[in-house]
């Protein structure tokens, strides 16, 4: 598990993250959001060492976490490119090098994945020469080299078309399969919350939500529609309640006091027919919305 | 150097595979070999003209009319002493109409005839600047023994005590002039590695700073090897392209008339080298920090303006520093790494002048080294705009 213990960035007289804690479990995927400038980046570059931490820790497996820790670590930093004129397989190997993989290994691998990714026939080809999706696989490979004991990948899924989503999204499946913990950030919000397991919800440089999917959308104050035979007016004279929507037979509440849901439908079917009682959850995006208002 | 614990886990030290693909990747890169053939090739081409030039002998064919036939003989009898690469051939004409009408026809290349009170040669519209020497220099001998005689005298009593010849107390006036030129080289490659190799050092390091592959190598391995393995890599690129212009310049002018100074320049050569090499290093690393300041291509120019004024210093330094000031300018890093070859080149350097010298120049390397370390590494990771170096220097990691 990957614990971040209230880590604090300055810069100046900004500060750009605000005593941040989150943990990103064994297994899972955590979904990292936030407005652009709310600290996602700066976050993650702290966790992977490539920028100081002025205040807070990070721990890995229960421990302050070491240079050689990250090395295992899988990192897709926000803006990209490797290196535009140097053949692709080449680069790759090189970084796999960089984090200690022998050679003949390093090759394997990296066959074995440019391959998985449609690109076995360009393995001499210089980066610059690959479409930007072919780009974004072949940096999406540098950072799973050598297998990975947890990723952190800043944007992974910008400017991909959703077949390579797709393949992106299977292959953090094997690793989270395998017990691998997966942080990563995006502005797709139906993307996290089909993907993730978990939330982390950041506003300028603080965090405002965190919580698993389900707990965060049924959090707050509960909500219910209401849809009726005849006219709903009636509702608003209702206790306990607040009515924040009323369209002819429908309407939208939200209970403040407990029970006072439980009074609302016995009064409705006394007065009439009921089509429809649900509680409503709101999607991530209003959850969103509302916690970086 | 991937000792045998090394192997057997498979892995090398960082440096040492940065160091690789430095050099694989540029050695590999068709402009850099280009570049270096097309060196070669201007240089074997100079070194064979100048050969050629050397060689070969000019045959001029001189008219003259009855009444300067015995001057030109004269003349293409001394011809051989004055000047052994030209060649005199004469051709006797009848009159004056006669020898205008040759210069047309380009049946000789210049005619002979007396004027008042001297001599005069014609030529159709060019200088015929080798013979116009020799017949002077015949010409006036030849007259100044007639009147000499004439005088009841001779020429060496004429000329008796009037001799100037010059003497160097240390080699001779030839070999000043090799030294001359052969400085002029050192400092010129010197310029040139360290601008070329410097410029390609800093923008590999902007591409990595701009593309972030810095971050995925900042997180795997410490900083301090990545620099390390840039500075390594392209110095010894940069010596490698060093030792092929260097054998190919001197294994060339062993072919020339010069061929008998080769064995004294291989000493001065072989220091050269070792300047060279500390100089660089100590170059490299503030070019690396250059690079690491900037945070595009487009900034360099700004970044490394110190730099490249530091260059041009080292190089008029080295080419115009003369008498004390050379002396003095020979110790002082990194001056000396241009200045101290040539003063050995011109000899007279006391044998501990260049340890000294190379001693200083490796204690400012390693000051560069350290220093330019750490604002390397705290620069390169610093995004959004160019950094100062102030702030490079006191920024938190």
């Amino acid at each position: 598990m990957l614990e971040i213990r209230e880590l604090t960035r300055r810069f100046g007289a900004d500060t750009a993250v605000d005593r941040v804690s989150f943990e990103v479990p064994a297994g899972q995927m955590t979904g990292f959001v936030g407005a652009n400038g709310a600290g996602k980046t700066t976050t993650m570059r702290m966790v992977m060492g490539v920028l100081g931490i002025d205040e807070g820790e990070v721990h890995w497996q229960g421990s302050p976490i070491t240079r050689l820790d990250r090395r295992t670590f899988g990192y897709m930093p926000e803006e990209r490119g490797l290196y535009p004129k140097q053949p692709i397989l080449d680069q790759l190997v090189y970084v796999a090098q960089l984090k200690g993989m022998s050679r003949v290994e390093a090759r394997r691998q990296v066959q074995e994945l440019l391959e998985r990714f449609g690109l076995g026939e360009r393995t001499k080809d210089h980066l610059e020469k690959l479409s930007l999706g072919n780009q974004q696989r072949v940096q999406i490979i540098a950072s799973v080299l050598p297998k990975p004991a947890a990723l952190v990948l800043d944007e992974p899924f910008s400017g991909l078309d959703p077949l390579a989503v797709d393949s992106m999204v299977d292959l953090l499946r094997e690793y989270t399969r395998d017990g691998i913990p997966v942080l990563f950030s995006s502005h797709q919000l139906d993307l996290v919350e089909r993907l993730c397991d978990r939330l982390v919800v950041l506003a300028h440089g603080r965090r405002v939500a965190a919580g698993t999917v389900s707990e965060l959308r049924g959090a707050g104050v509960p909500r219910f529609r209401l849809v009726l035979g005849g006219d709903a007016g009636w509702v608003r004279d209702q206790s306990g309640l607040d009515v924040l929507d009323l369209d002819g037979t429908t309407a939208l509440v939200e209970v403040h006091t407990d029970g006072a849901e439980q009074h609302l439908i016995a009064e409705a079917t006394r007065r009439g027919d009921v089509h429809e009682f649900v509680r409503v959850r709101p999607a991530l995006s209003e959850i969103y919305r509302e916690a970086t208002a | 150097m991937s000792t045998h614990s090394d192997r057997t886990e498979g892995t090398e030290p960082a440096w040492v595979l940065v160091t690789r693909r430095e050099v694989v990747s540029r050695i590999t890169d068709k402009s850099f070999l280009l570049g270096t053939v097309l060196m070669v090739v201007l240089l074997v081409g100079f070194i064979g003209f100048s050969a050629w030039q050397d060689e070969k002998t000019e045959t001029v064919t001189l008219g003259a009319t009855p009444d300067a036939v015995a001057m030109a003989s004269a003349i293409v009898d001394g011809a051989p002493e004055v000047d052994d690469q030209v060649k005199v051939t004469l051709v006797e004409l009848d009159d004056d109409a006669a020898a205008e009408a040759a210069l047309h026809e380009d049946e000789v290349d210049a005619w002979l005839h007396p004027v008042d009170g001297g001599w005069e040669l014609t030529s159709e519209s060019s200088e015929q600047d080798a013979l116009t020497d020799v017949a002077r220099t015949v010409v006036r001998q030849q007259v100044l023994a007639d009147n000499a005689a004439g005088a009841g005298t001779t020429v060496e009593q004429l000329e008796a005590g009037s001799a100037v010849s010059t003497a160097f107390l240390r080699g001779d006036a030839e070999k000043a002039a090799v030294a001359e030129a052969v400085g002029f080289v050192f400092v010129f490659l010197f310029y040139f590695a360290a601008l070329i190799f410097g410029m390609q050092l800093a923008s590999s390091v902007i591409e990595e700073k701009q593309s972030r592959i810095v971050e995925i190598i900042a997180a795997a391995i410490p900083l301090r090897h990545l620099l390390a393995g840039k500075v390594l890599g392209n110095t010894a690129l940069a010596l490698i392209q060093l030792l092929v212009y260097l054998v190919v310049g001197l294994v060339g002018l062993s072919f020339t008339s010069y061929k008998s100074y080769v064995p004294a320049l291989s000493g001065p050569t072989a220091w050269f080298i070792g300047f060279f090499l500390a100089g660089f290093i100590a170059l490299a690393c503030l070019w690396a920090v250059a690079g690491s300041l900037a945070s595009r291509t487009e900034d360099l120019q700004a970044t490394s303006t110190p730099l490249t004024m530091l260059m041009l210093v080292m190089f008029f330094g080295g080419l115009s520093l003369d008498g004390r000031s050379q002396v003095i300018a020979s110790f002082i890093p990194p001056v000396s790494a241009v200045v101290m070859p040539k003063r050995i080149l011109a000899g007279g350097v006391e044998w501990w002048e260049p340890l000294v010298a190379l001693g200083l120049l490796a204690v400012f390397a390693a000051v560069t080294v350290a220093v330019g370390e750490r604002l390397y590494r705290r620069a390169l990771l610093q995004t959004g705009g160019r950094v100062g170096l102030r702030q490079a220097w006191s920024a938190a990691e």
